[in-house]
């Protein structure tokens, strides 16, 4: 029987049918990985739907809030506008289930939405800026360190334990509010470019570095027997291999800083996303509301800079397996 | 006839391990020499200290004319110890592929970076040598998808592509399975067979004994016979070289 139907396929080999196989395996894992971060994203929204979920004498009753309003005195007005979306009758014992969900004021979102997001052009400035200084920095640093020469050496150990040896916080507000008793007055944007740059460049050279290391010796020696000169091998054989390796902390590092980007706001000049949620939020006390979307725009820019990653990825594994 | 390999009164330290111990030697042209010896006899760092991948201590080496102290500094020592290496190919135990490129890659990659060949030229010289070792149907593949014994051919390709005067094969087939040698000692036949002077370290006996014009053993830093392949082999005089072929004639039973 079995060896009939092996004569149907006989262009297949069995190597081909296992493969076939692995391949409906990891397709049906990826598919079942997509359907469970698409139940986990309708939770979270429900969880902030506002709704509400009553259930006595034996009926469930299900209703949403548009918004609540929080008055001088204190006292939680809520205005409910859809009154009861729908009632059915249910089995549970009275008072058995009672529950609401997160409410948020949907209308101070739609009037702020475009003030907020007015915000991501410039975070993304920043970031872009930064990345570019920071990549520029740790490639030097990291060269440096394996530099023969005693003092490019020292430089580069130097430049690195003193600014991770201090926060990214206290750097930021150096460059903006200590500089200009120096005489040298930094606008907002480029202080914090200055030092998410810096700070950076010195966490990325020691991803560099790792990169370099995993390069093994005999490939610089198959490049010397070659004839190629030092710059040749590095840059010809030990840089893309080493890159290759640097590639997913990179991107961990580029996702991380665009985050950290919203410390800029602190010096209350650079109007990026942060800097716009937290005036609109507190003007109205709408913190949440205003909050909640700073943090969807930070986590659709992540999620670009995670695929941009993965092709990154993809397309420098070339050699790879 | 003039020598086209020249290695006198050679010296190496590591630390303070003499591990070479004022070598000289002369290699002809078309020969091919085999190197074997116990590990640790020093026959790889001779091997390396002919195309300077370690420094030599002490001595002259002298490759096709080109003549290099070890005691030379600064500029011009660098360009004459270039020159060793372009008149020298290179073919290493772990094979050292880059694996960033693909096989038609890896061979061309030699004389368009370091010659300025023409690329065109480049892939005609590096189609023909892939051929030779059998391997143009993989030209586009990468390395990883290589067998160990087609890595190695790869890699003699790409020593060949460079047209180098004298080949250095440091153990080439040591880090193969048993069933992938026989291939890659065939390529090295045909190489020899072509007239290309080699130098090869190696632990294959049978290869030594059926290729080598000559055999050199190396015991503690020194080399403590020369002879062809039928004496050495019939007739050994130094204790420590009948030690290694009896383990051989052993091996072979």
């Amino acid at each position: 029987m079995n060896l009939f139907k092996k004569d149907t396929n006989e262009n297949k080999s069995q190597a081909d049918l296992l493969y076939e196989a692995q391949q409906r395996k990891q397709s049906l894992f990826r598919r079942n990985v997509i359907l469970s971060w698409v139940s986990l994203l309708i939770f979270l929204i429900f969880l902030f739907s506002g709704i509400e979920i009553k259930s006595g004498d034996g009926v469930t009753s299900i209703s949403s809030w548009k918004f609540q309003i929080v008055t001088e005195n204190d006292r939680e007005v809520r205005k409910r506008v859809e009154d009861t979306l729908f009632s059915l009758p249910s089995g549970l014992p009275g008072n058995g289930l009672d529950f609401k969900t997160i409410t948020v004021d949907r209308e101070f979102i739609k009037e702020n939405i475009d003030f907020v997001s007015g915000g991501i052009l410039q975070t993304i400035r920043i970031s872009i800026l930064a990345i570019l200084l920071a990549t520029l920095l740790a490639l030097l640093a990291a060269l440096g360190r394996l530099s023969t020469n005693p003092f490019i050496y020292a430089l580069s150990t130097f430049y690195v334990s003193l600014i991770r040896g201090t926060p990214l916080y206290l750097q930021i507000f150096f460059f903006f509010l200590a500089l200009p008793q120096l005489g040298i007055v930094l606008t907002g944007l480029w202080a914090g470019v200055l030092a998410l740059g810096l700070n950076y460049g010195a966490y990325m050279s020691e991803t560099f570095r790792a990169g370099l290391g995993s390069v093994g010796k005999g490939q610089r020696e198959a490049a010397i027997a070659l004839g190629m000169t030092p710059g040749q091998t590095m840059r010809r054989i030990v840089l893309p291999q080493a890159l290759r390796f640097a590639i997913p902390p990179m991107g961990n590092d580029f996702i991380s800083m665009t985050k950290d980007s919203a410390l800029v706001s602190a010096t209350g000049f650079v109007h990026e996303l942060m800097w716009r949620a937290q005036k609109v939020g507190r003007a109205e006390f709408r913190n949440m509301e205003a909050l909640v979307m700073a943090a969807i725009f930070y986590w659709i820019m992540t999620l670009l800079l995670t695929s941009v990653q993965n092709q990154l990825e993809t397309r420098l594994a070339k050699g790879d397996r | 006839m003039t020598a086209i390999v020249k290695i006198s009164n050679l010296d190496k330290y590591f630390g303070r391990l003499q591990v070479l111990k004022n070598i000289s030697l002369e290699i002809q042209p078309r020969e091919v020499v085999c190197l074997i010896g116990r590990s640790g006899s020093g026959k790889s760092t001779l091997l390396r200290c002919i195309n300077f991948l370690e420094e030599p201590s002490h001595g002259t080496i002298e490759v096709d004319g080109v003549q290099v102290e070890s005691s030379g500094k600064g500029k011009e020592h660098r360009q004459l110890i270039h020159d060793v290496r372009l008149k020298t190919g290179m073919v290493f135990q772990e094979f050292n592929l880059f694996p960033h490129l693909s096989v038609l890659d890896n061979v061309i990659e030699g004389p368009v970076t370091v010659k300025g060949m023409d690329s065109n030229q480049a892939i005609a010289l590096a189609e023909e040598n892939l051929d030779s070792v059998g391997l143009l149907f993989k030209k586009d593949e990468y390395p990883n998808r290589l067998s160990g014994g087609q890595k190695q051919r790869v890699a003699i390709a790409r020593a060949l592509t460079m047209q180098p005067r004298v080949m250095l094969f440091d153990e080439p087939t040591s880090a193969l399975d048993p069933e992938l040698i026989g291939e890659v000692l065939n390529v090295m036949k045909k190489v020899a067979k072509d007239g290309m002077t080699m130098l090869v370290v190696t632990h294959e006996m049978g290869f030594a004994r059926e290729v080598a014009d000559r055999v050199l053993v190396m015991g503690e830093g020194e080399i403590i016979e020369d002879a062809n392949p039928q004496d050495l082999f019939n007739n050994p005089k130094d204790p420590r070289t009948k030690a290694l072929i009896d383990r051989y004639r052993i091996g072979e039973q």
